[in-house]
């Protein structure tokens, strides 16, 4: 007893327990930041390469893709509807992306999705930027341009009835007035290229014309940018949109036989309209992918049932079929489900599947969409252990540094341990009061480390915008380059619980040589003199 | 029952200093009877403090034996020696040896509190802070107790240690020149002290290096050149 006694006295009469205090709760702190900064990162990136695809994932070997995917999808909704809630094929491909107003050229990934079904499956919609503010007007299908009527005499401008309509919508689920008129003091741009070095915040562009609002020019099939893939950003992470929605756009793809040869026809050019840009928070994605109607690319790739010269038609083909498992299914059955019907649809597949069809069936596999984002996520997770390693490692030094402060307690506390034991307390007895002690300073140093390192945590970007205030230099999370706005502000429980826990055990380890130097003094010396 | 509470006999207790060996008590023998009040005098570095550790099994000796009741305390296990220390005797030390940082109440109670687990110390807990309260008042420190030794005198520490000393109601008490560090005046006082309690009934053994405190005791012993002659009876 006398050792929790003891131990709580010296805990809050001794100035040295301060700095015991201090140094567990810089380190409790400084790892917890540390995990919970680099955690969240990993865990929004996990979360954001997750929203592209879709559970499971089937994907061809190859960028011609892989026949029989219409068959698969009827297979899977007649025999496996208990797990599967949507399917839905894709095609990537690559091209380049033309700005014909700007002359401006670029490489893009092209992805061929069908819109609405890829909805469902995953998170793209959130990030379609058009969409937010007048929610069902994105459209991949044929569509003209809206030009926005200006008034002359008022200067103001009004917007086709449709698209009014719709972010009448927007207003009301938003709410919050503050932010509608955030959104109405924002200006329209009627054409804003050659890039102009206006200081505004081109949010939404909308060609405009004198007269009323109206749709205008030939109609094309719609395309979503990726959001940095004509964009540029401004300090504030936001995007410089400098193109009017509907604006002209052409991609260029190389169709390619099933075997994957050139067809030797000339390269497809494919005139679109900008519908949307997305923002999925993943810049290799962002900077890359600009998305189509999944059919009108298949033809345009070729990749659609053609003629054959002996007569009959090649299967259609896609390069990956998206498999949206239900709700509560988990990831690694649903896998291992969807893995057994594939091989069972291949058996039920017969004879009279065309020999190149069945060496390209023979290269799909199924992924969940953890494996095929691996390499992304498999860097992070890597650095988030490196640095969790370096800062144990200096956690390390503090468990020294404990150590030398309870050996200088120990030292200053001789006489007293000279007492205790002429009072009959066993040398056991004396080593544990120093390792309660120390169990005391690293439950007192952790729990303050936590509420530290949480406050830090939460306010963190609050922290580094006062920072780069101060000088700009100090600006270390900037949004162009991590492609998120903010700097993760999450502190897992558990990563606080375990931080805190092998913070004690840490401190306890520390005091055992001084508590096993406590426990050999001897009495009649420590007592000898004043 | 034997009269007799406390037998050392041919006690030997030397130190290595370096290379020579400094031989303080060369066979030292003494009894004590429950109730006596037994002074052991000496010059400084004759080896009285030595020999009061040991009696008080703080420390062990070369050669010889002390038993207490009969029992040989060297040959026990170090608990049953530990339960001793704590139980069977009160130490009390010339420079008072308190713990800094607690009360005077807490000082005193640190030796009941020594002996009992969290669990047991919930039900003792009452009886014991009543008891050293008792006691502090009883060495008139009542007003005192939530002094920390720093805001009390030398005489006043001097109280609380002999509270200490006899909280866990110790049948022996051992004293090392007790008013050593004190004036004349509070030495008396605390001398004054001893002689009450030892009126009261309590057995104590006391070293010291001045015959004027010697007094009061009922027997004196002589401690010179490591071995022990009587000094003298009970002028009483
Ligand atoms: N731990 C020790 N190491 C070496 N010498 C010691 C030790 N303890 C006591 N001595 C020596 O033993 C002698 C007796 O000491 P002590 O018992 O304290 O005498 P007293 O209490 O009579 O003044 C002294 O000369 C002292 O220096
Ligand atoms: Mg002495």
């Amino acid at each position: 007893m006398y050792k929790w006694f003891l131990a709580w006295r010296y805990l809050h009469t001794k100035l040295i327990a301060f700095f015991g205090v201090a140094s567990v709760m810089l380190c409790v702190a400084m790892v917890l930041v540390v995990m919970s900064v680099m955690g969240g990162f990993l865990d929004t990136v996990r979360e954001r390469s997750r929203g592209m695809l879709s559970d499971v994932v089937l994907e061809a070997g190859s960028m011609q893709g892989f026949p029989y995917y219409e068959e698969f999808e009827t297979y899977v909704a007649k025999h496996m509807s208990d797990i599967v809630a949507v399917t839905t094929p894709t095609i990537v491909n690559y091209g380049l992306i033309r700005v014909p107003d700007t002359s401006q050229t670029k490489p893009a990934q092209i992805v061929g999705v069908r819109l609405n079904e890829y909805c469902t499956i995953n998170d793209f919609k959130g990030g379609l930027h058009y969409e937010e503010y007048f929610p069902g007007t994105t459209t991949l299908a044929k569509q003209p341009i809206a030009v926005a009527g200006l008034d002359p005499n008022t200067e103001k401008l009004s917007l086709p009835p449709e698209l009014e309509a719709a972010n009448r919508k927007w207003q009301e689920s938003v709410g919050d007035p503050e932010e509608i008129e955030k959104y109405e003091s924002l200006p329209y741009a009627t054409s804003a290229f050659p890039k102009t070095a206006a200081p505004y915040y081109y949010d939404r562009v909308f060609a405009a014309d004198i007269g009323e609002p109206k749709y205008e020019g030939p109609e094309h099939m719609g395309l979503i940018v990726g959001s940095d893939v004509l964009w540029d950003r401004d300090k504030q992470g936001g995007f410089k949109r400098y193109l009017a929605r509907g604006t002209r756009l052409a991609l260029t793809v190389l169709p390619l036989t099933p075997s994957g040869t050139l067809t030797g026809e000339p390269p497809v050019r494919i005139p679109l309209r900008y519908a949307d840009d997305s923002r999925t928070g993943i810049f290799e994605i962002d900077s890359m992918c600009v998305y189509v109607d999944f059919d009108m690319l298949q033809q345009k790739l070729a990749m659609d049932a053609q003629e054959k010269i002996d007569g009959g038609f090649t299967k259609p083909r896609a390069k990956q079929l998206l498999i949206g498992l239900k709700e509560g299914v988990d990831l690694d059955e649903g896998w291992a489900r969807v893995q057994a019907g594939w091989l069972n649809f291949l058996a039920t597949l017969g004879p009279n599947v065309d020999d190149g069809d069945m060496t390209r069936l023979g290269f799909v596999d199924v992924y969940t969409w953890e494996d095929l984002q691996r390499p992304l996520i498999a860097a992070i997770e890597k650095e988030k252990v490196l640095v969790t390693i370096l800062f144990g490692l200096i956690s390390l030094v503090a468990i020294v540094l404990l150590g030398c402060i309870f050996y200088m307690i120990v030292e200053k506390k001789t006489k007293d341990i000279g007492i205790l034991k002429s009072l009959g307390a066993s040398g056991r007895g004396v080593a544990g009061l120093f390792v309660v002690y120390a169990a005391a300073i690293g439950v007192v140093g952790a729990a303050l480390g936590t509420l530290l390192g949480s406050a830090f945590v939460w306010n963190i970007n609050t922290i580094q915008d006062k920072l780069a205030q101060l000088n700009p230099a100090l600006k270390v999370w900037s949004p162009d380059v991590y492609s998120f706005d903010k700097i993760p502000e999450v502190v897992k429980q558990q990563d606080a619980m375990w931080i805190a826990i092998v913070a004690v055990i840490a401190s306890m380890v520390g005091s055992l040589i001084p508590a096993f130097l406590a426990a050999r003094v001897w009495p009649v010396k420590a007592l000898r003199y004043e | 029952m034997s009269n007799e509470m406390l037998r050392a006999k041919g006690l030997h207790k030397s130190y290595k200093m370096g290379r020579s060996v400094v031989r303080v008590l060369r066979g030292v023998s003494l009894s004590a009877k429950r109730g006596e009040f037994l002074a052991v005098m000496g010059a400084s570095g004759s080896g009285k403090s030595t020999l009061l550790h040991l009696l008080g099994a703080l420390d062990l000796p070369n050669r010889g034996t002390v038993e207490y009741e009969n029992r040989d305390l060297f040959g026990l296990p170090r608990s049953a020696r530990r339960a001793y220390c704590n139980r069977d005797v009160g130490f009390v030390f010339q420079f008072y040896h308190l713990l800094p940082e607690l009360n005077a109440l807490e000082n005193v109670l640190i030796a009941r509190l020594i002996t009992h687990s969290a669990g047991s110390w919930m039900g003792a807990r009452r009886q014991s802070r009543a008891d050293a309260g008792e006691l502090l008042e009883r060495v008139g420190l009542k007003d005192r107790a939530r002094h920390r030794p720093s805001e009390l005198s030398g005489g006043e520490r001097q109280r609380v240690a002999i509270a200490r000393a006899l909280v866990n109601r110790p049948a022996l008490l051992l004293a090392d020149e007790p008013t050593g560090n004190l004036d004349a005046k509070i030495g008396g006082e605390i001398m004054g002290l001893l002689t009450e309690l030892n009126e009261a009934g309590q057995t104590i053994i006391m070293v010291t290096h001045d015959a004027q405190v010697a007094s009061r005791a009922h027997r004196r012993l002589q401690l010179s050149d490591g071995v022990m002659s009587e000094g003298g009876t009970d002028r009483r």
